[in-house]
């Protein structure tokens, strides 16, 4: 099956992502996004799950700092994230991003 | 934690999540008016008549030369058609058309932002524009037959253009989709060593303008650390007149190709006349950490396949309003929104932005307004507009005759409301399989003379005969509900020629597992292994199941890694989960569970259990692991991947490889001793392996 656009459409919006967190947090992401453009499909639902829990904590971190306008990018980007990650089968609902790797139980025939 | 029980539940159950389903006839009216409609058909694509048989496809194209040979394999398989052929790809998508269709609109682009206006285009203001950049890059870019040219293009009408004016010139692109980040197009770019990229400024995205310009600069540097040096950067301008970029312009290097395009007004270049078997572009799969792959697809080939399957199975008429829902950067868009669709003369829809913005019944709005009635998307999209809007396409005055589902395995629920809701009842689906590597269409009902079956892409297309093999070679028959490899036993023309620079890996990934005979010609000794599970029904369709990377087969029974690991996660203690293989005297191979527990949690007998329960509870009983280890964590790289060849060696007692790349190369010892010392104490520990054991279990979990 052509799953090149699911790898594409993560990378894309860890692209997002690199962009709205702060630069250690960036590093990560990056890393991220390197990982679902290269690796074989089966890695992609670990990246999903990793990234979600990178957003989590970047939005934690950005509460503390009372930094709303950061916040609300960032929770935008990790909604974002989960719904994609939950309609291309890399992620079980209710997979959460607090430290669940999701599963792909309810994935057909995969 | 072994269990001696024979296996009670069949494979099918293990491999297939879902029963057969129930079939869904084509509506009449469809029938009435499809292009194929005569079971004739079938006998005209009938083994006795291959390869002739895609003379059919290749008709459908205007030739300069007639072939002489319809398929040769002197050199298997590297295929080659209709050979001393000769045609340009750009003249039968636009040119062909001016005669008696000039006004008539080649694309309606959609701009992401729903107050923007929509860009008709008309096959005569396409042929316009395609000459003024095919002229550009000739004469000033300096781009010559066979040269290379990388796009990262968002979708906009100028990526068509770029791509049919590269077609018109005899020059091979190769379109990076457009979200892959600024590295990832700078390895193409040196892999195909193009000395131009295309790109632009910005593109809407989500409600937002995406800064992309940037993402060259990023694509340069990756490419001069690989030793490739870009001449050129064109830039289109999704404002005209208006750089939106942060990025600024390299003075002598980046070029506004509006500005550029005042020198080229109204200018016609004479298309090149090129041999079928020329390429016609690259198109790059991820998930590969090596070399990129670039797949190389032919000019006569490529093109006859796409058009005859653009015919055929996506039903489309010059009158229709195609609207096909890919991204132009991966192989669905460049056959079915680009090459296929305009071949035949139609209106292909390209639209710039997300499904859902700015809400969920932008698809069906904008379908309604154009008159669209052919869609093609991917489950993904279906699953997400069915989500946030499953009652959107009821409130809206389309009317679909015809929908595709493409991209991965659809679930029938899902494929059901795709019918019912969408398509209301009255469209026709094929849920088509194929790969980038394939060009176009492998696996589909044809759409007025087979029934669909919800969740089930249908047997093989017209000229196109699958079989299924297990792992030993042996074909695997319709109905016994065992899945296994499916491969394709014979090579069709839209087939991707090589791998751009890489043959022998073409060869070792796409021929090697099955080939009969290395020295053979005959097309038959060379089976195409798609690298997909799969299982046959017994009325022959096929059920594809997924790649077929990290599997470990346990008595017989296929077992994917990835299935293994989400049923261990279901147990709330743990956080990570990889399974490897061991070899077992009785079953062959038996599965073991690493798992890691979430922070704060002991590791104990009870949570080795749950896990094991877990498995048998999910998959099937011939799935319960051997072991469950419990580790602290596990041996990853440093962007995270376990590595899971270094547990299945431990498991193995057998090398475990180089883990000199591993975040945390300290843990293999940790867990080599615990796990090692604990099956010395359980007398567990594997003969020695033989030498074709040791190399599996080596490449257990290995990158292409």
């Amino acid at each position: 099956m052509t799953l090149q656009y699911i790898a594409g459409e993560l990378s894309l919006i860890l692209g997002e992502l690199e962009a709205a967190v702060p630069s250690r947090a960036a590093r990560q992401v990056a890393g991220l996004r390197r990982e679902a453009e290269t690796a074989p499909f089966p890695a992609l639902p670990g990246v999903a799950a990793r990234a979600l829990r990178l957003t989590d904590d970047a939005c934690w971190a950005s509460l503390t700092r009372g930094d709303a306008e950061s916040f609300r990018r960032e929770a935008s980007i990790s909604a974002e994230l989960w719904s994609f990650s939950l309609c291309a089968c890399l992620l079980d609902e209710p997979a959460t991003a607090g430290g669940q790797v999701p599963g792909w139980a309810d994935r057909p025939g995969l | 934690m072994a269990d001696a029980e024979e296996a009670q539940v069949s494979e099918a159950q293990i491999a297939v999540h879902w029963r057969e389903e129930e079939y869904y006839e084509p509506p009449a009216s469809f029938v009435a008016q499809a292009n194929a409609a005569d079971p004739a058909i079938f006998e005209r694509f009938s083994e006795e008549r291959f390869p002739e048989c895609f003379k059919e496809y290749a008709d459908l194209l205007t030739w300069d030369a007639q072939w002489h040979t319809t398929l040769d394999t002197s050199k298997p398989p590297f295929w080659k058609w209709f050979v001393g052929g000769r045609l340009n790809a750009c003249v039968n998508c636009v040119d062909r058309h001016l005669a008696t269709s000039a006004d008539k609109l080649a694309l309606i682009w959609v701009p992401e932002p729903e107050d923007e206006v929509t860009k008709e285009i008309s096959y005569q203001e396409l042929y316009t524009r395609i000459n003024e950049f095919a002229a550009l890059l000739r004469d000033f870019c300096g781009v010559e037959v066979g040269d290379r040219v990388t796009f990262h293009l968002p979708m906009l009408p100028e990526l068509p253009v770029s791509m049919l004016a590269c077609a018109r010139l005899g020059v091979i692109h190769s379109e990076v989709f457009g979200g892959f980040s600024g590295a990832a197009c700078g390895e193409r770019i040196a892999d195909s060593e193009s000395r131009i990229l295309v790109t632009m400024d910005a593109y809407y995205r989500n409600g937002e303008l995406i800064d992309h310009k940037a993402k060259a600069d990023e694509a340069l540097a990756r490419a001069r650390e690989l030793g490739v040096e870009v001449d050129k950067v064109l830039v289109w301008r999704r404002h005209p007149g208006e750089y939106r970029s942060q990025s600024p312009m390299v003075d002598g290097r980046d070029f506004f190709v509006d500005e550029l395009l005042e020198d080229h007004r109204d200018k016609t270049v004479e298309p090149v006349s090129m041999p079928a078997e020329a390429p016609l572009f690259l198109m790059y799969t991820s998930g590969t950490t090596g070399r990129p792959k670039g797949c190389q697809h032919s000019t006569g080939g490529y093109l006859a396949y796409v058009a005859g399957t653009s015919k055929y199975y996506q039903d489309i008429h010059p009158e229709d309003t195609y609207w096909c829902f890919a991204d132009i950067g991966w192989i669905t868009g460049h056959s079915y929104i680009v090459y296929g669709p305009l071949a035949l003369g139609t209106t292909s829809v390209i639209y710039e932005g997300v499904p859902t913005y700015p809400d969920a019944g932008r698809p069906w709005r904008i379908a309604e307004r154009l008159g669209a009635n052919i869609f093609h998307t991917a489950p993904t999209t279906i699953r997400m507009l069915r989500k946030l809007g499953p009652d959107e396409p009821k409130k809206h005055d389309y009317r679909f005759k015809h929908m595709t589902t493409v991209g991965e395995p659809i679930e029938p629920d899902v494929w059901r409301w795709y019918h019912d809701v969408v398509g209301k009842g009255e469209a026709v689906i094929v849920d088509t399989w194929w790969q980038t590597e394939n060009g176009g269409f492998l696996g589909s009902t044809l759409p007025a003379l087979q029934p669909m079956k919800p969740g089930s892409c249908g047997p093989g297309v017209l000229g196109i005969y699958p079989v299924i093999y297990d792992e030993e070679g042996e074909v695997i028959e319709a109905g016994s509900g065992k899945a296994g490899n499916i491969c394709i036993r014979n090579p069709w023309p839209g087939i991707f020629q090589t791998i751009w620079g890489q043959p022998e890996r073409f060869v070792e990934i796409y021929y090697e597992k099955y080939c009969r005979d290395k020295q053979s010609t005959d097309w038959r000794d060379w089976p195409y292994f798609a690298g997909d599970g799969a299982v046959q029904a017994a009325d022959g369709y096929f059920r594809i199941l997924g790649r077929v990377d990290d599997v470990i087969n346990v008595a017989g029974h296929r077992l994917g890694t990835k299935e293994l690991e989400s049923a261990s996660i279901t147990v709330e203690e743990i956080a990570e989960a990889a399974a490897v293989p061991v070899v077992d005297e009785l079953r062959g191979r038996a599965v073991e569970m690493y798992v890691s527990l979430k922070p704060g949690l002991a590791p104990s007998p009870e949570i080795e259990q749950k896990v094991a329960k877990a498995i048998e509870t999910e998959i099937g009983k011939i799935a319960r692991p051997k072991n469950v280890w419990i580790v602290p964590d596990m041996p990853k790289t440093r962007s995270g991947k376990i590595m899971r060849r270094v547990i299945a060696g431990i498991s193995n007692f057998t090398d475990v490889g180089d883990v000199s790349t591993l975040a945390n190369p300290e843990i293999v010892d940790d867990i080599r001793h615990h796990v090692q010392s604990e099956k010395l104490a359980r007398n567990e520990v594997p003969r020695e392996l033989s030498p074709q054991e040791q190399e599996e279990i080596a490449a257990f979990g290995r990158d292409e």
